[in-house]
């Protein structure tokens, strides 16, 4: 136990230095964005920029997944208004969105509110709008309302939606079957065990897999109770 | 040459047809622009990307600093209005004790905004602080639009909540009351913060009953941890302690990570005379996080009383290495921890870390008091009675000297020191002194009851402090009950006399002050009584500046210099 601890304690340590060299980069790549040098090429350095935000993103899956698999982490459900919480995660994207040509949207009652772990709900939906932008043709939506007493949190985009596959095993999903492969699997595998940790009295949290919601492509639902 | 903008023309052409929705917000009122900045961390690249974030943004006046011995020195001679700090500083002070200091000593004013920049890593580790936290955390990496969203949202919040908190601050509880009902009655989007706010200014302001309500009433529509702690609280406040103490432990099944609920279930299995067992989960919640200097007191004080030496020693050693860098930093850490020392057969050790001590107060009256306090046990166990019956001695004469400035703490070390060396009347008299002069303060009493029981003084400790809180109950009702006949002369005269036997004791006091008020009523204004009462509630502002009952004397007080 005691060893497992502090193994948890360096792979954070060394997680958060990644974060912060990646942090520089990031931000050192947008003002070579803003000031462009003659002969620069700006597609190769956005390329850049978005793959240093995936691995950011991947980081924190990675960690978080790691705490939550050795009960080092309690959801702190806090009462938040939804759309501010939304709006800055669009904010966070837009200027990705804007460069790949993607329209992003956001569709939420400004007076919804909902209980969740910002933190943990945050690293959700910024991985599945991030997965969102390489799957859609040029459009996605951000929505949330409250269903059947559940916060439902939506990402949906006009690309070719899920393979049939997965959405006949995503039941699988909630009993920690591996699913996919690569990238989406991680995100998946994360998404669904967030949802899992928010409880209100004897429900829980659940993910679902659609295609053809709103727009055409593929939805990813958050349930939260 | 600052970075401006995060775009090409052509992009932002792109971005305009995009058909992304803008916020709603407007803020022109709340621009940023003009806030002035202070931004602390101890990584030159992370201060240079933070600043020409801000500057992108149009922030005009940052200043930065390295560490946070600096980050103190710039907020004590500059007003700021938003501070970044980084909660990793390296060596020395780290954010949270920033905070604490900045807002402890009031370096920063009650509508500054103070964000904590964190890493993943050290979230919990910040979580877990006892008194003061931050506006709010971001964790890195962060965009500049996001920073600039979320400092918008911040500086709009505290502008809404400044009144209440000028009037929080200055005790007008009913004031503060009345303004955020009528907020909450435009049910606003940050409802559930106003409510809990509510509720908490309600404790503070002794509506126990209400605040109970509040939290019900949350609680009814949905299970949320905040509001059970509170109810917790009511239920300690108003001394029902099984129901405490069941509420924390409830609250820690689900939660084990919920700092705060160990602190209330300590306090809790205390009241219920379970020592050990409210040791227990202080060791609990300091393996969680080792970081909180008040909770490492509160270990080692408890640990001192269970007679668990060892445990006691580690803790304050934990809360003086910890106060190096903290606004807690206090006399009694040290010589705490030479008593642990010294209990653990190291006098020698104990008597070093007492000199340290007097080095790092420069002689302040209470360090010495603390010192000679402990030295004279520390000598009495290393077989050295005579030179302990010097300090005692001396110890005795700078009590007599500081009068009513002495802390309950400080006499209640004296009590242990005296009990430790055999002067078992001279720690009953010092006991007895520290519940005359606190007879309301339930927690005090319950260190005392403590303090019998540790020092086996041989009597029984219920009694003892019973006895005397009957007494004094007895005369302040007395006076009370003739004030209220109207004989206002013979009241002044019971308190006045009362005063004098207790002079720490703050309902005393204030009832002195009180029939002195109502009797200039009736006979006019007196320039030396108006003296003596002004002289009663400066004494009562030093022992319990928080204290509801202060600020309604103070307001009598007001009155009758307005109406002479």
């Amino acid at each position: 136990m005691k060893r497992g601890m502090l193994f948890a304690d360096i792979l954070a340590s060394l997680i958060h230095d990644m974060k912060n060299s990646l942090w520089l980069v990031i931000n050192t790549l947008e003002a070579c964005t803003s000031n462009p040098r003659p002969g620069s090429d700006p597609d190769k350095i956005f390329t850049l920029q978005q793959e240093a935000k995936r691995l950011n993103t991947n980081l924190i899956e990675l960690l978080t997944l790691y705490k939550i698999e050795n009960e080092r982490i309690s959801p702190n459900i806090e009462e938040l208004n939804v759309a501010d919480f939304l709006d800055e995660l669009i904010l966070e994207n837009r200027a990705a969105a804007q460069a790949q040509g993607i329209t992003l949207n956001c569709e939420c009652d400004q007076t919804l509110n909902g209980y969740f772990d910002e933190g943990l709900i945050r690293g959700v939906v910024n991985s599945l709008i991030g997965n969102g932008m390489r799957y859609t043709a040029d459009n996605l939506l951000v929505s949330a309302a409250n269903q059947e007493g559940y916060l439902t949190i939506r990402v949906e985009d006009d690309g070719v939606g899920f393979p049939q596959e997965m959405l006949a095993a995503q039941d699988a999903i909630d009993n920690h079957v591996a699913i996919a492969e690569g990238r989406t699997q991680l995100g998946i595998y994360f998404a669904s065990m967030v949802a899992r940790m928010h409880r209100n009295k004897d429900r829980e949290g659940y993910i679902r897999l659609t295609n053809g919601h709103r727009l055409k492509g593929g939805c990813f639902s958050i349930c939260l109770p | 040459m600052p970075i401006t903008g995060g775009m090409t023309p052509r992009k932002r052409k792109r971005f305009s047809n995009s058909g992304l929705r803008m916020t709603s917000f407007n803020f022109t009122r709340h621009e940023i622009e003009s806030k002035i900045f202070l931004v602390v961390d101890d990584f030159g690249d992370m201060r240079g990307m933070l600043r020409s974030m801000l500057s992108s943004i149009g922030v005009g006046e940052i200043d930065t600093a390295i560490n946070g011995r600096e980050a103190i020195e710039a907020l004590e001679r500059k007003r700021y209005d938003v501070i970044l700090c980084d909660y990793n500083l390296g060596p020395g002070k780290n954010g949270q004790n920033v905070l604490e200091e900045a807002r402890h000593r009031q370096l920063i004013g009650l509508d500054a905004v103070f964000v904590m920049i964190t890493a993943e890593n050290t979230r919990e580790m910040v979580m877990g602080a006892v008194e003061y936290e931050p506006d709010s955390y971001l964790t890195k990496p962060f965009s500049k639009d996001l920073l600039k969203s979320r400092l918008e949202k911040l500086v709009i919040k505290r502008q809404d909540l400044h009144e209440v908190e000028t009037a929080v601050s200055a005790q007008e509880f009913e004031s503060a009351l009345r303004m955020l009902d009528e907020k909450i009655a435009a049910k606003p989007k940050n409802l559930a913060e106003l409510t809990k706010q509510k509720a908490e200014i309600l404790y503070r302001a002794g509506e126990y009953e209400q605040a109970g309500d509040v939290y019900e009433g949350v609680l009814a529509v949905r299970e949320m941890p905040w509001a059970r702690l509170g109810l917790g609280k009511v239920f300690y406040a108003t001394d029902r302690m099984q129901e405490a103490a069941a509420v924390f432990d409830g609250l820690l099944q689900e939660n084990e990570r919920l700092t705060a609920a160990y602190d209330w279930l300590a306090r809790s299995l205390q009241a219920l005379d379970r020592g050990r067992e409210a040791q227990d989960v202080l060791l609990r919640a300091v393996a969680l996080s080792p970081k909180a200097i008040l909770r490492q007191k509160a270990l080692g004080e408890l640990a001192m009383q269970n007679g668990d030496n060892k445990v006691a020693e580690e803790a304050f050693t934990q809360a003086v290495k910890l106060g190096r860098n903290s606004v807690y930093k206090a006399p009694g850490l040290y010589t705490n921890l030479a008593r642990a020392k010294s209990r653990c057969g190291d006098g020698a050790a104990g008597l070093k870390i007492i000199e340290n001590m007097e080095k790092e107060f420069k002689g302040a009256d209470a360090s010495q008091l603390h010192a000679a306090t402990a030295r004279g046990v520390i000598h009495q166990n290393m077989g050295d009675p005579a030179e302990a019956g010097v300090w005692m001695w001396q110890a005795a004469e700078l009590y007599e000297s500081m009068g009513p400035q002495v802390t309950a703490d400080l006499t209640l070390e004296m009590a242990r020191s005296y009990g430790e060396l055999g002067e078992l009347d001279n720690a009953q008299a010092m006991l007895r002194q520290a519940v005359k002069n606190n007879h309301a303060d339930q927690e005090l009493l319950r260190k005392v009851e403590g303090l019998v029981g540790e020092l086996d003084l041989g009597m029984d400790a219920k009694n003892f402090v019973s006895d005397i809180r009957r007494e004094i109950v007895k005369l302040n009702n007395r006076g009370v009950a003739m004030a209220k006949a109207g004989q206002l002369h013979e009241a002044v005269a019971l308190f006045s006399e009362a005063v004098a036997a207790m002079p720490g004791n703050k309902v005393v006091n204030l009832n002195a002050a009180r029939v002195m008020i109502m009797d200039m009523h009736e006979r006019g204004v007196e320039r030396g009584r108006l003296g003596q009462v002004r002289e009663l509630l400066e004494r009562v502002r030093k022992l319990d500046p928080e204290g509801p009952a202060l600020r309604r004397v103070q307001t009598m007080y007001q009155e009758l210099v307005k109406r002479a």
